[in-house]
């Protein structure tokens, strides 16, 4: 494959979402709204348990984790399932699909750009004031460098995830009920809402293994530095998971796009 | 290079749907129903189109004409028979044969909204792969055939639709594909733009011998683009031929335009071999004065209209 179709691509995304300056800072403000509260609330929840440590995690900690999960949601964030189910029923998918390029590969490419643009306009900024203000609770080393890898790992991970329920969508033609399910779903057991290390025994073994972890939890647990991932043996298992669910995530992904994108029927014209 | 741009051998496409109840109670009911019906939208197209042409491919609403359209570009996999485009199966190696296609649906765009034009042709090259030297020659044979300096420049969402579609089928014929596919390109543009689209296509299927496909149901697109024609109704194909031998099936009819006392003119088709000219001048003389005259063959407009009708040809 031709890395200039691939770059192309990320170039016009990256032009497309400077279009649209106004939402970044309302994506900023939002967050800062959704941050006063959590804060609140997390603070009532280590008020009332009379202890400075929950879970192996100090307020501190639980805040940190939460600040740049958000950020992380922000960056991570895809509309796949949107664009693609306005696409079908206008019938613009055809077009699409008439371009010389894996349907699932040009898409891909197509919201790279966004991603760029969202990591140095939400994340990077977030994380800079994070910085600042928890003076240095985050190590700086080769822990970025880790989170980096393990971010476009979660990228992609969670691409396929969408992906999948886009597929899905394809058949029931409706996207809104099936969208808000996914959302919930990957909110919550990917730790994005609640760190797993407050989740219950039984649950946390069971979620530890789901492609959702792979997308919030391991980046932010790896950039963090805990659960061992300051050691390679830590580090490893971890990567591990991300690389395995993108395995089988692309394989079943790309088996279910191509058997039904032959049933589908393009709307209109 | 294949002689044939596109060969069609007895193409057929059923779709299954559900048989829907009405009612709640039906809509209810549909949800556990297994009660299916076929619903043949192409029966047995053969069809065979040479390097170069421009065909009118034309039919009324819901005759299959989109569903042909997408099976000749590979979306749909026909339920029998066999497609070659370019000498290839369209559906099959789809990525591939997607660069020697070009499309354009006039309700759709497939230009980059927030860009300027310009970043959506340098997209279309990378993504094409098509090699910079060719690249500024197009831009160049595009300059030479409409005015493209006042749009380069302007990002597709500020454009009107006259603009944005002469734009679609720039983008259409960037890659200097061997087919393109133009689905009503001229709907909703005035007069002017129309005349432009037309010289437009025109132009570039001469200066790169592109073969182009154009459904419409605007007959001036199909005077001024087409020599042949090919309809279909219900699914089936039931004209393949030039226009001009199509209008001999109607030699007889004579479109009769008068004008009257009120400085209104009013037109009539009129069959010759049922019904004589002068007896219809006649009998309306004596209900009012006629100011003028005039006697002309049946247009490609009547033509059509007979023949989605149910005239037999």
């Amino acid at each position: 494959m031709n890395p200039r179709k691939l770059f192309a691509l990320t170039r016009a995304g990256i032009m497309e979402s400077l279009q649209f300056r106004l939402g970044t800072f309302v994506t900023l403000f939002a967050n800062l709204l959704y941050l006063v509260l959590v804060y609140y609330l997390w603070k009532a929840i280590y008020a009332s348990s009379g202890v400075d440590v929950v879970n192996g995690m100090t307020f501190t900690d639980t805040m940190i984790y939460l600040i740049l999960a958000t950020s992380l949601f922000n960056f991570l964030e895809m509309f796949v399932v949107w664009d693609m189910s306005r696409s079908i029923q206008s019938g613009k998918i055809i077009l699409d699909l008439l371009k010389p390029m894996k349907f699932r590969k040009y898409t891909f490419w197509s919201y790279s750009g966004s991603h760029v643009v969202s990591f140095i306009m939400t994340f990077l900024p977030t994380f800079v004031v994070v910085m600042i203000i928890t003076h240095g609770a985050i190590h700086m080393g080769i822990n970025l460098l880790w989170f980096i890898i393990s971010t476009v790992f979660a990228l992609i991970v969670n691409f396929n995830i969408e992906m999948l329920v886009a597929t899905l969508c394809l058949y029931t033609e409706s996207t809104w009920g099936i969208n808000i399910v996914k959302e919930t779903i990957v909110l919550l057991l990917s730790g994005a809402s609640i760190p797993l290390a407050f989740f219950p025994e039984k649950l946390r073994e069971v979620v530890q293994y789901l492609p959702f972890r792979a997308v919030y939890d391991i980046p932010l647990t790896i950039l963090l530095q805990k659960n061992g991932s300051d050691t390679i043996e830590g580090l490893l298992p971890m990567f591990a998971l991300q690389v395995i669910w993108i395995v089988i995530l692309t394989a079943a992904g790309t088996l279910f796009w191509n058997y039904s994108v032959k049933k589908i029927t393009v709307n209109g014209g | 290079m294949e002689e044939m741009a596109l060969v069609m051998n007895k193409v057929c496409k059923d779709f299954k749907v559900l048989n829907r109840h009405e009612g709640l109670k039906g809509s209810i009911q549909d949800l556990f129903s297994r009660d299916y019906k076929t619903i043949s939208a192409v029966k047995d197209v053969s069809l065979e189109v040479k390097r170069g042409e421009i065909i009118g491919y034309l039919g009324p609403n819901g005759a299959g004409k989109s569903t042909t359209i997408k099976m000749m570009t590979g979306v749909l996999e026909p339920t029998s028979g066999d497609i070659l485009v370019n000498g290839k199966v369209p559906y099959k190696n789809r990525t591939e044969n997607c660069e020697n296609i070009g499309v354009v649906f006039g309700q759709r765009s497939q230009l980059w909204w927030s860009l300027p034009l310009i970043e959506s042709f340098k997209l279309l090259r990378d993504i094409y792969m098509v090699p910079q030297k060719d690249y500024e020659n197009m831009i160049e044979l595009y300059r030479s055939l409409v005015d493209i300096e006042p749009i380069l420049h302007k990002p597709v969402r500020q454009m009107s639709l006259g603009q944005r579609t002469l734009s679609d089928i720039l983008a259409a014929f960037l890659h200097n594909p061997a087919i393109v596919f133009l689905d009503e390109p001229t709907i909703g543009l005035d007069v002017s733009m129309k005349d432009k689209i037309r010289s437009l296509i025109k132009g570039l299927n001469k200066e790169k011998n592109t073969t182009v496909i154009l459904t419409t149901h605007d007959m001036g697109d199909v005077d001024a683009l087409c020599k042949r024609i090919v309809i279909i109704d219900k699914g089936t194909k039931i004209y393949d031929n030039d226009i001009e031998h199509l209008k001999g099936y109607f030699g007889s009819y004579r479109t009769l335009h008068m004008k009257l006392n009120d400085d209104t003119w009013e037109s009539m088709l009129i069959d010759e071999k049922e019904t004589d000219i002068m007896d219809v001048i006649m009998k309306k003389q004596k209900e009012t004065k006629i100011k003028d005259i005039r006697l002309e063959e049946i247009s490609t407009e009547e033509v059509i209209k007979k023949i989605y009708e149910g005239v037999a040809v």
